[in-house]
């Protein structure tokens, strides 16, 4: 298992080109002579920033709009807020229907109850599973694999029915319940075990020769060890739990409260006119996984990129 | 040895044991039994409103094959999930090697790259309606700038509709691919650029010969995440289109939703779901299964 961040294995060429000044720093020892590249320097860093600009967008506009006027946003959608101003932002935390307050906090009572719970599951079961060995332990990694591709709309109504036999359907328990089972699980499994394989074997067995339990080996070795498993699958469960829509859709139901997406979808249909609110409840809604990514940002590109370099 | 080990595992073992044993009985309950309830479900005419549900035997699927409003979302559904794919994979190879340096502005532009993929597909639909619908950014910019006489209707028109929700899942999916080939691009040894340099290998010529084998893995990943991503994909064209113009948008995954919740057909939507379940575990095995063999061979 390794885990590659792109700015990982780079730092050190960074440093040794600190002093060659605009040469690219993966070109430095090639190109002692720092003569001018066909596609490098000043030309590159255009090109990437247009690029970059036109990829952002949409999420520029979504930025700017939030702080304008519905007058300045038909007359100049794309131009900064200059003077900003928050009554979009406020009119749509102050609505009456309190969509914004209500739906942040549902989601975030789901996600992390969510995930609270699907970490000890999913590592003690990765941990418990990968001591085992031979084909038992095989078929229930393939199944548990196979988990990542069902696509929800399959299982969706089929635990619909399940909860509602458990008298949970429509409730937040029934929606973490499911989301414990589901997917989520599969993921979660899926990074742990991949962790798991390169806790040496000599710390198990010696913490065992010691008398320490399965479970205490497990909470007090293993869990710290593999940590950046834990962070990845704290990052990324909780942002899809907390973006996840069709679930807390149809499983919720509309009379149960909304989560930000439902409540989002929901609600935003008549405002298709009012431009103004619309962007500042677009605003409020997206910017904590905004900005829970920006501040854990390194992590999450290190989570990305370890499955893909397996 | 083995032995006595195992012996010292048995009793200690059972909080452990306990705690496993209840995710699997979790993923028994939520994920394999949904799947055998769907797949009984979908040999009969299950239905809500009705007092009692009869097996029909292969009924449901026999009306699969002459179900026109499938047909046409099985072909929204591919041509959404390889269009997009492709797409998707190609931006995030070219603004990768873009991207491939370390300076801050380089990091800074690596980072904004991914904000697409953070967001939900709920409030992505809604930014990219304020866009592309009749009155939106795009067509008063295009006409402020006369490309337009009037409004296109990027949404409102069956084609048009389509090839918008590709760029916008392209958009998301972007993020994603990007930093799968950036972490590729990384992992390729500097002696290698330098070999290929000496040789005077530069350009496409490097990039078929160097670059592009060297980041099949990455590619393996990002492809096969991209497929089951627009696959099962249901918010973004849910807010953008809801399935229309015409069900023109309308993927199998939407129309499974229909049938279940709008049309009450919940056997025939159940055997529609394992259509897809079939149609997503080919196209993930077969497409990985070929990238693998292509990682092996380059």
């Amino acid at each position: 298992m390794t885990t590659v961040a792109p700015s990982g294995g780079t730092r050190e060429r960074t440093s040794l080109a600190a002093g060659i000044g605009a040469v690219p720093p993966e070109r430095a020892g090639a190109r002692p002579t720092g003569r001018p590249r066909r596609f490098g320097g000043r030309f590159r860093i255009l090109v990437a920033a247009a690029v970059t600009l036109v990829f952002v967008a949409p999420i520029y506009l979504m930025l700017v709009n939030a702080f304008k006027s519905q007058d300045d946003i038909l007359a100049n959608p794309i131009t900064p807020p200059w003077p900003p101003t928050l009554e979009n932002v406020t009119q749509a935390l102050t609505r009456p229907d309190n969509l914004i307050p209500l739906g942040l906090r549902n989601s975030l009572i789901v996600a992390v109850v969510s995930v609270a719970l699907l970490v000890p599951l999913g590592s003690a079961f990765s941990f418990y599973i990968s001591r085992r060995r031979g084909r038992t332990k095989a078929a229930i990694l393939v199944a548990f694999a196979a988990g990542l591709m069902i696509p929800p709309q399959v299982t969706l109504l089929p635990t619909i029915k399940i909860l509602t036999w458990i008298g949970l359907d429509h409730t937040y328990p029934g929606l973490i319940l499911s989301n414990l089972g589901g997917g989520y699980l599969s993921f979660a499994v899926f990074v742990y075990v991949g962790f798991m394989r390169s806790v040496p074997d000599e710390i198990i067995q010696a913490a065992r020769l010691d008398g320490a339990s399965g479970l205490r080996v497990w909470w007090q070795i293993v869990m710290p060890l593999v940590r950046p498993a834990t962070a990845t699958v704290v990052i990324f469960l909780t942002l899809w739990i907390w973006n996840d829509f069709l679930n807390p859709l149809f499983i919720l139901g509309p009379l149960q409260g909304q989560t930000i997406t439902t409540g989002l979808y929901l609600t935003i249909g008549q405002y298709s006119v009012d431009y103004g609110q619309l962007f500042g409840i677009m605003f409020l809604a997206g910017i904590l996984p905004v900005l829970g990514y920006l501040t854990v940002q390194k992590q999450f590109v290190a989570g990305l990129t370890s499955g893909a370099s397996k | 040895m083995p032995g006595t080990r195992r012996r010292r595992r048995e009793t200690p073992d059972r909080g452990l044991a306990l705690l496993a044993a209840l995710a699997l009985g979790l993923y028994l309950v939520f994920l394999v039994l949904p799947l055998l309830l769907s797949l009984r479900s979908s040999f009969t005419n299950e239905n809500p409103l009705r007092a009692t549900n009869d097996f029909v035997g292969l009924r449901n699927y026999t009306e699969m094959v002459g179900d026109e409003q499938l047909r046409a979302s099985l072909k929204v559904t591919l041509l959404l999930a390889f269009g997009v794919t492709i797409a998707a994979n190609a931006i995030g190879v070219g603004f990768a090697i873009l991207l491939n340096r370390t300076n801050l502005s380089y990091r800074v532009m690596r980072t904004v790259a991914f904000l697409p993929q953070v967001l939900s597909g709920v409030i992505v639909g809604f930014v990219w309606q304020t866009i592309l619908t009749q009155n939106g950014v795009l067509n008063t910019a295009l006409l402020k700038i006369g490309v337009l006489d009037e409004p296109y209707p990027w949404l409102g028109s069956p084609n048009a509709a389509l090839f918008s929700i590709g760029v916008v899942v392209a958009w998301v999916l972007s993020g994603f691919t990007t930093v799968v080939y950036l972490a590729a691009l990384q992992s390729i040894p500097l002696e290698l650029h330098d070999m290929a340099s000496l040789d005077g290998v530069r350009g496409t010529q490097r990039f078929r010969m160097v670059t592009w084998p060297m980041i099949a893995p990455g590619t393996t990943i990002s492809v096969t995440i991209s497929l089951i991503t627009v696959l099962k994909l249901y918010d973004i064209i849910a807010v953008l289109t809801a399935g229309g113009p015409a069900n023109s948008t309308q993927s199998t995954a939407l129309y499974i939703v229909k049938l279940a919740f709008t049309s009450d057909r919940v056997g025939y939507a159940s055997a529609v779901a394992m259509l897809l379940l079939a149609l997503s575990a080919l196209v993930a095995l077969t497409v990985t299964g070929a990238l693998r063999r292509r990682e092996v061979s380059l």
